[in-house]
């Protein structure tokens, strides 16, 4: 139990690392991946089971990992990195479902590379380990892209890079001279961040080390302003890419405002908290337009997804319980929901080759069963009631409006606007009569193995949330405090 | 004095091979195969010698009676050989196809190759300005002559003809610098330079400070700071895979040695002078390096752009120590570890494709090249990721000390743009991989023929990732803690 933490980064790596040096060959590769896959889930299922809600950092690994520049090697994990810990191994499989017959290796380990790095990401607590895991993510997200994505996949995967490259640039600035004050008082280097937190920064300083973090972060979510790379990166990138880069990565912005700046700069924060709100505010309207006006339907969801993880960095930045439980809240939902939806409209791919909406429609008089999967997940996105989505939604709406008036109706607006272009791309995707002469097959029993999970996930979420809440409740009042 | 010997056996065995070689070059029964391992035993006899010594230095100067206080022990100039040396070996090993490729190969490419590394191993021991001299032409001269060894080609011989009329002229300004010094202080030996340094206040000391700046010259161009730099991207095109392989990874780093003795030991007391000319150099390297490296078409002069950045990086280190950073020193020697592991990988790697076939190897002849070799594709991604500072990478670390020890000497804005141009870095770096990785190849998979080439990059790769992440947790397998430990070590032995 005590190396569980790093049994469950390491375990995809390890088989990858394993199974790259024999040149496993294909069938070999599938069987070491899914094992991977349902290894850390299993691992992960045994962690939730020991983990105590009443308690908050657990599990805690605190080893030296390179003595002379202070770094270490501490892990640990809390009910928010549970949350997306839970959130990447339920995931994971139902990916690996996903791909099941594809062909090409490099797809394979780049998948359980890209597990091991966000998994890393969500459990460490030491910057530079954090920083390391951050940026290893990010490699095989860009050769995805660029390798097997689709359209100007080359431009694309370069332009996410480069962008998120620049946020963590100024991240690693901001650790660096944390780190350094660290030593100034100390007169030791650690970026454990045990340690930095005891730290009290001077006032100026303060504003640039957290701007340098926010800027990362701002850019991962991304924030209005921010997000010239999200549409073309996840109109080129593969059905599996897409899912955890909207799922995982973009969570792992607020993750990380969550985790480190909070912890770190808690006061500064406040000086910020009017600029993102403002950001949010104008990101989950503007996002919300955009997406009406999308007829691709990758590039629809790229924008909604905006639009709701902006709410929820607007749900941070409120600091109270209503807005917190929601973010929180939406966080594990709309990963599972956003994930639903990827999938289907990757499948919707392989049946039309089109993603298109005036190229589809009339599909529900062809295909019942995948018109339900497809409805049910774009309206638990839109925030159906008994729906997962819903619940998160109307938290942070309600904690908006405690905090001011006006900041609740305009988060209001998110849940209307989200209505209108779900349900008139439902009414031109699902409904009306065919663009197309593709005669297509419904979901095959494979296909409803892979998305059944995570409706039910979505409907329990929605209708019993009293099942969830206690699991973080306690930890967020005593955040509040 | 013969226990003194045992102290001396590096130099001398390399000098010994390069002699043999020397006189071996004009029998033309021995193939060139057999001149490249007589050329490693001797370097390799060298390698274990200095690993030997290293940390048992029981004499400070080498022949004292015979030399007096010429050339100087230390575990700082030994961990040095051991580079340049290893450099040597694998740039030897790793092109031992290359070699077979070209025609225009010869036993005295062997020779002279160690007769540069004999020079760039009196370099780091000099301890007398004129002898710091002799051993920079020994060392440059060798290297003019391997850049233009292809001499009917055109640019081969223009890179030999600018480097070396360049080369001499700066060497022209060390004279002088010397000569001045000389003047000042009556002496040439560091020692006496040292002792002239910290009993005369700054302001009586116009004549060294000159002769120092002018050293500082010399320096600055065998480095290739800007705007010292204008020789090194042809340079580097027109000399052959291999050598430019040796200039990237060794020879750049044998200027260190001298340039980090001086400024850290014998210039100590004044150092903080050249602190304003250094960062003006430093910024305009960074920058203008970049600038270069991005506008590149052929991955070869990429590289060499490339390199005028490292130096810069390594530039705000040495101000750093003008400044009174502590960490400033080691992260510099750190530095110069990992960029020649990265370098050796990445020029090694051009070198072994090179050797297969006669292009210029632009990044698009790199299309689809993961397809046709996946390994050696990784390996090259896994180089390029290490200099594009990286993390889980050595690469990465290295920058890590340097930009701590700028923030610690409180250059803020000296850390900033060195972590704005590893970002610019990334562009160039990580085009190569997207030029690797995202096109499909018309070529078949060959097999993959594993030889002495591929099995060195292949260790390469792998000490440049375990010197990134490598850490204390597991017993005797050294990780990036011993590295530190090493180039801590180097510098705490200079006196």
């Amino acid at each position: 139990m005590e190396n569980i933490l790093t049994d469950i980064i390491f375990l995809p790596l390890l088989i990858a690392v394993i199974l790259g040096t024999i040149r496993a060959s294909l069938p070999l590769l599938r069987v070491g991946a899914i094992f991977s896959s349902l290894g850390t889930l299993a691992l992960t299922l045994l962690l939730t089971y020991d983990f105590n809600p009443q308690e908050g950092m657990q599990f805690l690994v605190n080893a030296t990992w390179i003595k002379n520049a202070g770094m270490t090697y501490n892990l640990g994990v809390d009910y928010l990195s549970l949350i997306i810990l839970l959130l990447i191994t339920t995931i994971m499989p139902l990916l690996y479902l996903y791909m099941l017959k594809e062909r090409r290796k490099g797809y394979w380990y780049n998948m359980m590379l890209l597990q091991t790095g966000v998994t890393g990401a969500v459990l460490s607590l030491d910057l530079i380990l954090f920083y390391l895991f951050w940026e290893t993510m990010l490699l095989p997200i860009f050769i995805m892209i660029g390798k097997y994505g689709s359209g100007m996949k080359q431009y694309n995967s370069m332009k996410i890079v480069l962008m998120t490259i620049l946020g963590s640039m100024s991240m690693l600035f901001s650790i660096l001279y944390i780190g350094y004050i660290y030593f100034e008082t100390t007169g030791v280097w650690s970026f454990a961040l045990n340690d930095l937190s005891t730290l009290i920064f001077e006032a100026k300083t303060s504003i640039w080390l957290t701007a340098g973090f926010l800027l990362a972060f701002a850019i991962k979510i991304p924030l209005v302003g921010f997000h010239t790379w999200m549409a073309p990166a996840y109109g080129s990138a593969p059905t599996p890419a897409v899912v955890i880069m909207s799922a995982i990565m973009a969570k792992l912005g607020v993750y990380g405002i969550w985790r480190f700046g909070f912890t770190l700069f808690g006061s500064t924060l406040h000086f910020y908290e009017p600029i993102i709100i403002v950001l949010a505010l104008i990101g989950l309207i503007y996002y919300a337009i955009v997406a009406i006006t999308e007829t691709n339907l990758r590039r629809m969801f790229a924008y909604s997804s905006g639009s709701h993880l902006s709410l929820i960095a607007l749900g941070i930045f409120l600091s109270n319980i209503y807005a917190w439980g929601g973010s929180l809240y939406f966080i594990a939902t709309h990963a599972i929901a956003s994930a639903g939806m990827f999938m289907v409209i990757g499948l919707t791919y392989h049946r039309f080759q089109t993603i298109n909406i005036n190229e589809l429609g009339g599909i529900a008089s062809k295909m019942p069963i995948f018109t339900f999967f497809f409805a049910f997940f774009a309206l638990s996105i839109a925030g159906l009631p008994g729906t997962g989505g819903f619940v998160g939604e109307l938290l942070i709406i309600i904690g908006a409006f405690k905090a001011s008036f006006w900041v609740g109706v305009f988060t209001a607006t998110t849940m209307l606007s989200a209505m209108v272009y779900i349900f008139w791309m439902l009414q031109r995707t699902l409904f009306g009569s065919s663009n197309n002469e593709v005669i297509a097959k419904d979901l095959s029993i494979k296909e409803i193995l892979m998305l059944a999970p995570l409706v039910i996930l979505l409907l329990l979420t929605g209708i019993i949330p009293s099942l969830f809440i206690p699991m973080f409740e306690p930890g967020l009042l005593g955040a509040l405090k | 004095m013969i226990n003194e010997l045992f102290f001396a056996i590096p130099m001398i065995s390399v000098l010994l091979g390069a002699l043999t070689l020397m006189l071996l070059s004009h029998k033309k029964n021995i193939s060139l195969k057999n001149f490249n391992y007589i050329a490693i035993f001797f370097l390799l006899i060298s390698f274990v010698s200095e690993y030997l010594i290293l940390g048992h230095n029981t004499q400070d100067y080498l022949f004292a009676s015979i030399f007096q206080h010429t050339f100087i022990l230390d575990d700082f100039a030994t961990i040095f050989d051991l580079m340049f040396t290893l450099g040597a070996i694998l740039t030897l090993l790793v092109n031992n196809d290359y070699f077979k490729s070209r025609t225009y190969f010869s036993g005295e490419y062997f020779s002279l190759i160690l007769f540069s590394v004999f020079g760039m191993m009196l370099l780091s021991h000099a301890h007398e300005l004129l002898t710091v001299f002799i051993a920079l032409e020994i060392a440059s001269l060798s290297i003019y002559t391997l850049v233009g060894f292809h001499k009917n080609k055109k640019v081969s011989s223009e890179a030999m003809m600018k480097y070396m009329v360049l080369g001499s002229m700066t060497g022209a300004f060390f004279m002088l610098g010397t000569a001045l010094i000389y003047g000042a202080v009556g002496s040439t030996t560091l020692e006496n330079i040292s002792l002239y340094v910290n009993a005369t206040p700054l302001e009586d000391m116009t004549l060294l400070v000159v002769g120092g700046s002018f050293l500082m010259i010399t320096i600055m161009f065998k480095i290739g700071a800007v705007p010292f730099h204008s020789w090194i991207i042809d340079v580097y095109h027109g000399a052959p895979y291999p050598i430019t392989m040796f200039m990237a990874s060794t020879f750049k780093i044998a200027i260190f040695a001298i340039a980090l003795r001086l400024y850290i030991v014998n210039f100590a007391q004044i150092n903080h002078f050249w602190t304003e000319m250094l960062q003006a150099i430093t910024i305009l390297t960074l920058l203008g390096g970049s600038w270069l490296a991005i506008s590149q078409t052929l991955v070869k002069r990429m590289l060499a752009g490339s390199s005028i950045v490292h130096s810069g990086y390594l530039l705000i280190g040495i101000s750093s120590i003008g400044l009174g950073s502590e960490v400033a020193a080691p992260a510099i020697m750190f530095y110069l570890i990992a960029y020649f592991l990265s370098a050796v990988g990445s020029f090694g790697i051009l070198s072994f494709i090179a050797s297969q076939s006669k292009k210029q190897m632009s990044y698009e002849d790199f299309k689809g090249f993961a397809n046709r070799r996946p390994y050696m594709a990784l390996m090259m991604s896994i180089f390029m990721l290490s200099l594009a500072g990286f993390p889980s990478t050595i690469g990465f670390l290295g920058k890590f000390y340097i930009f701590t020890s700028a923030i610690e000497s409180g250059q803020l804005i000296l850390a900033g743009l060195g972590i704005m141009t590893a970002f610019i870095s990334v562009y160039y770096y990580f085009k190569l991989i997207a030029m690797m990785y995202f096109y499909p190849t018309d070529h078949e998979q060959k097999k993959l023929p594993i030889d002495i080439s591929t099995i060195i990059i292949a260790m390469m790769a792998l000490i440049v990732i375990w010197g990134g992440i490598g850490t204390s947790l597991i017993p005797f397998i050294p990780g990036a803690d011993s590295f530190i430990e090493t180039a801590k070590t180097a510098i705490n032995s200079l006196k």
